[in-house]
């Protein structure tokens, strides 16, 4: 049995199919007690290789020419007799397995090929200066690795459809800035705020270090542990919206900051294995995380009197949309403008531009020119359509809009 | 009086006859005949003409949705379709073997119909294949000198389809209003 004080064997599958893959994860998670786990190349202490798949043998052919430094576990239906390997007869019985893993693990510690455990270390995290956590995570790579082809499709969180919020539901739903009167244009110009002061903030640090060191971290605060799956570009995390939107616009002071850190991803703590519907795309998690922080404000970094251009259109039938956001895009699209310009132009309230130009800014889609030229450059006039096409078009949109 | 048309493009598969029954307010209908070449390894059956939906409008108009037949032995229909059009929307597989490849071929071969109107991107097929991303559409096109809408879409997602045809028609004119 194994003692759960004892590290697992980190172990690297070669030359295995997808199906295959999967089963072995589960195999060693499930039967063999998580006497091993499966890691990436680089982390791993043995290589277990089914040869009866031609890349496997490629696999085997590999290693026994650069020579084999770590023990290798060779999984088939006939013992070849190969030198210097852990033969494991198929099909797999356990008793052979975690033999062969027991045999393994004696050769690592006596060639001192032991490699630290992956959760040995917790970091620190500010939302300004995020170092990355010490250890891996590659356990859970595998696991992740593992899931993703058939367990795609049950990641609804991540496929579902947008949310369309309309005017007259966007307050409540987003929540009230108290201290900001909108309708007061002073007010107005000073309605920003410090994303770096919020959970956003760190998310987005945290985001960051993760595809920097193409790593999974997960983020710990005082609240719930946030998942990042920097290959698949996802984040899970195990709360509904309405929890997310209430810790979203909770300002972090600097006593909460300093319990915020990035660790490797803990299997055992985060609870990931179970809940598939708690994947999101990272991308349209990012976006409502700005929406809920932002309440009707713009970011800081943004200067309200120089224009701001956009990219490229959000993907918005995956994202959380504010009022006016499609309109907002197809206006910025045609040319940079200030945010005061649009609300003017397209009539509608500046802090729907806001909330707009925060979610978009948090994915990096819009920014500012920062030639001084493109400042005065003059927002192009609206084309618009001839009139009688112009009332078909809406027409058209009334229809699309209210239509059950 | 005009006849008024959204067209829906895209190889087969690529959800064009669901999308339109998706928005239609009429049973749409469908010319699908039992795929016989290369088209039965995607689907059982396959539009051999076009489909056809309608959108009954407030004060009586409608807008005809037509899609177009994937395959490219019928593109001699395509330039006989778009007249009368508002705008295109480009329904692309994202399982298939090259999706930068089809979106190309569409977006030249309506390429005079799109710089008249606009056109919408929506990748469908997502749930099984998220490569490549939208974020790789956007790189492509931005090559292509477009800025055009693209979304990930279930073409069985009214929502979805309905979120499309919106960006289509803010892209002709941002200032445009809902009329209820």
């Amino acid at each position: 049995m194994k003692d759960n004080q004892t590290k697992p064997l980190q172990a690297v599958l070669h030359g295995m199919d997808g199906r295959t893959y999967k089963t072995m994860v589960m195999y060693f998670q499930g039967p063999c007690k998580g006497v091993a786990v499966v890691v990436e190349d680089i982390d791993a202490e043995v290589d277990i290789i089914d040869t009866d798949f031609a890349a496997g043998q490629d696999a085997l052919r590999k290693i026994q020419e650069k020579g084999i430094v770590r023990p290798v576990i060779v999984l088939s239906r006939e013992d070849n007799k190969l030198e210097n390997v852990i033969y494991v007869e198929k099909p797999i019985r356990l008793s052979n397995m975690l033999a062969a893993f027991e045999q393994a693990k004696t050769i690592t510690e006596k060639k001192g090929l032991t490699k630290p455990s992956p959760l040995a270390h917790e970091t620190p995290v500010a939302s300004k200066d995020v170092v990355a956590a010490n250890g891996d995570e590659a356990n859970n790579a595998a696991a992740k690795k593992a899931r993703e082809d058939s367990d795609e499709r049950k990641k609804t969180a991540k496929h579902k459809t947008a949310m369309q919020l309309d005017e007259s539901g966007f307050s409540s739903f987003i929540g009230i800035v108290p201290g900001i009167d909108f309708s007061d244009r002073e007010q107005v110009l000073k309605a920003s705020y410090s994303p770096k002061n919020y959970f956003q903030g760190y998310v987005l640090s945290a985001f960051k270090v993760s595809k920097e060191k193409n790593r999974m971290l997960q983020l710990n605060s005082t609240w719930k542990p946030l998942l990042i799956f920097p290959h698949s570009h996802e984040v899970w995390l195990d709360a509904d919206d309405k929890q997310l939107r209430a810790f979203a616009s909770l300002e972090m002071n600097k006593a909460t900051g300093t319990k915020l850190t990035i660790t490797a991803v803990d299997p055992a703590t985060s609870g990931v294995g179970g809940k598939l519907d708690r994947f999101h795309d990272m991308d349209a998690f990012i976006w409502k995380l700005a929406i809920w922080t932002s309440k009707g404000r713009y970011p800081q970094a943004i200067d309200i009197n120089r224009p701001v251009f956009i990219k490229h259109w959000p993907n918005f039938t995956r994202s959380l949309i504010t009022p006016h956001a499609l309109r907002i895009t197809a206006l910025l699209i045609n040319g940079p403008r200030t945010m005061l310009n649009i609300s003017e132009v397209l009539n509608v309230k500046p802090q729907y531009v806001f909330v707009f130009i925060s979610a978009a800014y948090a994915l990096g889609l819009v920014g500012q020119a920062e030639r001084r030229a493109d400042e005065l450059f003059v927002p192009p006039p609206i084309e618009p359509v001839k009139k009688e096409s112009k009332g078909l078009l809406s027409k058209i949109l009334g229809k699309l809009r209210t239509s059950p | 009086m005009s006849q008024y048309k959204i067209i829906f493009t895209g190889p087969v598969g690529a959800g064009k006859t669901t999308a339109i029954e998706s928005i239609s307010d009429v049973p749409p209908i469908k010319t699908d005949a039992t795929a016989s070449d290369m088209t039965k390894t995607r689907k059982a059956a396959t539009t051999v003409a076009m489909d056809y939906g309608i959108m009954n409008l407030a004060g009586g108009e409608k807008i005809h949705l037509y899609g177009t037949p994937g395959q490219e032995r019928f593109d001699f229909m395509w330039d006989i379709l778009t007249i009368g059009g508002i705008g295109l929307i480009l329904l692309l597989d994202n399982t298939r073997a090259d999706p930068f490849q089809d979106m190309k071929f569409f977006l030249e071969s309506f390429s005079k119909f799109i710089e008249d109107t606009d056109v919408a991107i929506g990748v469908t097929q997502m749930d099984l294949s998220n490569k490549p991303t939208i974020e790789e559409y956007h790189i492509q096109l931005q090559g292509m000198g477009l800025k055009t809408p693209v979304f990930a879409v279930d073409a069985r997602v009214k929502n979805d389809v309905s979120l499309l045809v919106q960006a289509l028609l803010y892209s002709l004119d941002p200032g445009l209003e809902e009329d209820e």
